[in-house]
């Protein structure tokens, strides 16, 4: 292998860029033809319930695994053959792996004294990049001697110190408490903007996803369901898989029929839903899952013209809103999110609305059924 | 007992009962566990009293009806005889030296094949691994006669290689070394991988600090085991000047004719360096352990 053996995108190369990458373990199948170019400077997620694929890929783009299919290119460079250490990526993982025997201080200089730099250049770098991640006090302890927070961020130090094309996160926020989890993406984000390397960073919290990443990879079965920013994927879920997964209550999904009456699209079944606002639906009868976010429902009186009657079941306050369980004629059940001040209660009757402009549509196979209006 | 203006006198009363009775059977079941527990200390430390007792009297003493539990002023002559009219110090530093070489050998095979039976992947290991737990549950007496007859062909009887060699064979300390070692998590061992650590490296640098606990348990183990193994150096050498200790001691019965007090100051003596041994190791046991290492 040389170093001129360059990817496709020679020109401006991709920080990583994954091409048809996929994983055996015997008869199992962990990833399949995963594609992916990542941009220098990107934080971008993989994003998926567990077992979907996602750390495996992590572990393969670090070269700790070996992909049974497809190419890696690092920095213009195929990977694919290069060791670990020759791939100048850096990993955090999802309980550290921080060095017990080692101080703060050795832990954090370990991959440049693994690399036989001098002493001196050793102290310095680790003396910066303690300053970098809050630990200048800390360096003499011990990992056990300090709290999870600053051992997640002797993880990060251990990561920054190399200076590497790209930083893989594996779920390095999961074993943290919920407040100082939320603390920590804080600082992880300001460190990237400082730091501004690729990161890639893996997890299967959708508010770390769609808070942290520029673009969120939606993952499940070893698969590549959607690619895009969070608000694509929230807004234009690919799949009935991602519109499920992502958001919380997830989108709801009725059952329907498409039909088209004298060139008027509707949706008919548990709720009706006339289409022909919202531009040209592909054509063609058939059924269909009608997808819906709880905060595009709108809560109406029950007689209210248009309005698809239900009851609430129940009501689950939240603080800042309330989602309402309401059942349907046909017994499914849509959960409909109103402001906490709105007056409902538990087995009143109510009429929902669904604006067409907020529907998605999703084929027998639960992908989406693109519409021009709707997508655009 | 903070206020409780609502709380009757009757309540007040009954809750004093209570509180009375349960400091009464806290107490009661504290004084049973020390009584179970002094008569268990008792019982273990009986004999060993016996022995340093009568390693400490004069042949007199040690037959007197009725039986004296201490001479004073305590005799010292059984061990003076031991040390300077017998191969007891001989002994004793044949079994240091063996015990030593031994263990220190051990810990680094032992360490090195736990390490590639607990992380490495190649081919065979599963079948090696079965190996060595079926070579574990062999009793020694049923590979004594092979061995021997190895050795003799090896032309190593009589030899320390004799003493040093088959102890080297025994699986227990890899077996115990690759649980302990398949106890660490394998992102310690990635984490050194991707800073090009090589897997020697990650053996030794970052593996062997983390199960020194456990290396001091198999030092203990394997350095205890050496000093009173008997049945095989008994049978591997006839050489005087090679006699382990037990096999020696044992040989003064043979030589000596009775002579308790002989005896039991061989015994106490052959104790001294296990106890140092283990007092020296002792603080091991607290050794950093992994904690730390990962949040979880």
């Amino acid at each position: 292998m040389t170093s001129s053996e360059t990817g496709p995108a020679a020109a401006a190369p991709y920080a990583i860029e994954l091409l048809g990458v996929a994983k055996q373990y015997g008869a199992a199948t962990a990833l399949q033809g995963v594609d992916l170019n990542i941009e220098p400077g990107e934080f971008i997620a993989l994003l998926g319930p567990s077992g979907c694929g996602k750390s495996t890929l992590l572990k393969i783009i670090a070269g700790l695994e070996d992909a049974t299919a497809g190419d890696i290119y690092i920095n213009g460079r195929l990977a694919n053959y290069l060791r670990p250490k020759d791939r100048d990526v850096a990993m955090v993982f999802q309980n550290y792996a921080l060095y017990p025997h080692m101080t703060v201080e050795t832990n954090i200089g370990f991959p440049l004294a693994m690399r036989k730099l001098p002493k001196a250049t050793v102290a310095d770098r680790v003396r910066e990049v303690a300053a970098l991640v809050g630990l200048s006090d800390h360096l003499k302890k011990y990992p056990d001697q300090l709290s999870g927070g600053q051992r997640q961020r002797v993880a990060l130090g251990r990561a920054i110190i190399r200076e590497p094309v790209a930083f893989l996160m594996d779920e390095p926020l999961s074993n943290l408490d919920a407040l100082l989890r939320v603390q920590m993406r804080t600082e992880l984000l300001k460190l990237h903007r400082r730091v501004g390397r690729t990161t890639i960073y893996v997890t299967h919290d959708q508010v770390e996803a769609m808070t942290m990443a520029n673009r969120i990879v939606v993952m499940r079965d070893g698969s590549v369901q959607q690619v895009g920013s969070a608000a694509e994927i929230y807004q234009h879920p690919a799949n009935v898989f991602v519109a499920t997964f992502v958001g919380s209550p997830p989108m709801n999904l009725l059952g329907g029929t498409l039909r088209t009456d004298g060139g008027r699209p509707r949706i008919d079944g548990p709720v009706a839903v006339d289409l022909a606002g919202i531009g040209p639906v592909p054509a063609g009868d058939g059924a269909v899952s009608v997808g819906i976010r709880p905060e595009n429902i709108e809560v109406d009186a029950p007689e209210a013209p248009g309005a698809t009657p239900g009851r609430i079941d129940l009501i689950e306050a939240v603080g800042s809103d309330s989602f309402l369980s309401v059942s349907l004629a046909d017994d499914s059940t849509v959960i409909a999110r109103v402001p906490a001040d709105a007056v409902v209660r538990e087995g009143q009757r109510v009429g929902l609305r669904f604006p067409a402009a907020a529907i998605r549509l999703f084929d027998h196979e639960g992908n989406r059924i693109t519409t021009k209006g709707l997508d655009a | 007992m903070a206020n409780r203006p609502a709380a009757s006198a009757a309540v007040l009363a009954a809750a004093e009962q209570d509180r009375a009775r349960g400091a009464r059977r806290a107490a009661s079941e504290r004084w049973l566990t020390h009584l179970a527990l002094a008569v268990a200390c008792v019982l273990s430390a009986a004999p060993f009293f016996y022995v340093i007792a009568a390693s400490l009297k004069d042949k007199g003493s040690l037959f007197q009806y009725p039986p004296v539990w201490f001479q004073w002023p305590p005799y010292l002559g059984n061990y003076q005889r031991l040390l300077f009219e017998t191969g007891f110090p001989r002994w004793m530093l044949n079994s240091l030296f063996v015990a030593t070489t031994v263990t220190a050998i051990k810990l680094l095979l032992d360490s090195m094949a736990g390490y590639a039976l607990a992380k490495l992947d190649f081919t065979g290991k599963r079948v090696i691994f079965l190996l060595m737990l079926i070579l574990l549950m062999v009793p020694f007496a049923a590979i004594l006669i092979p061995l021997w007859s190895i050795a003799h062909q090896l032309h190593i009887t009589n030899t320390y290689l004799a003493l040093i060699l088959p102890p080297l064979a025994n699986p227990f300390g890899v077996f115990l070394m690759r649980q302990f070692i398949l106890g660490l998590p394998k992102d310690l061992e990635n984490a050194a991988r991707l800073e090009g650590v090589s897997e020697f490296g990650i053996y030794w640098r970052i593996v062997l600090p983390l199960v020194k606990p456990g290396l001091v348990v198999l030092a203990v183990i394997i350095f205890t085991d050496q000093l009173v193994s008997f049945v095989w150096p008994l049978i591997a050498t006839t050489d005087d000047n090679l006699l382990l200790m037990t096999v020696g001691v044992a040989s003064m019965r043979a030589k000596g004719g009775t002579n308790y007090g002989l005896w039991s100051a061989a015994a106490i003596m052959s104790l001294v360096p296990v106890v140092i041994f283990f007092l020296a190791l002792q603080r091991q046991f607290m050794a950093r352990s992994t904690s730390g290492a990962l949040n979880q």
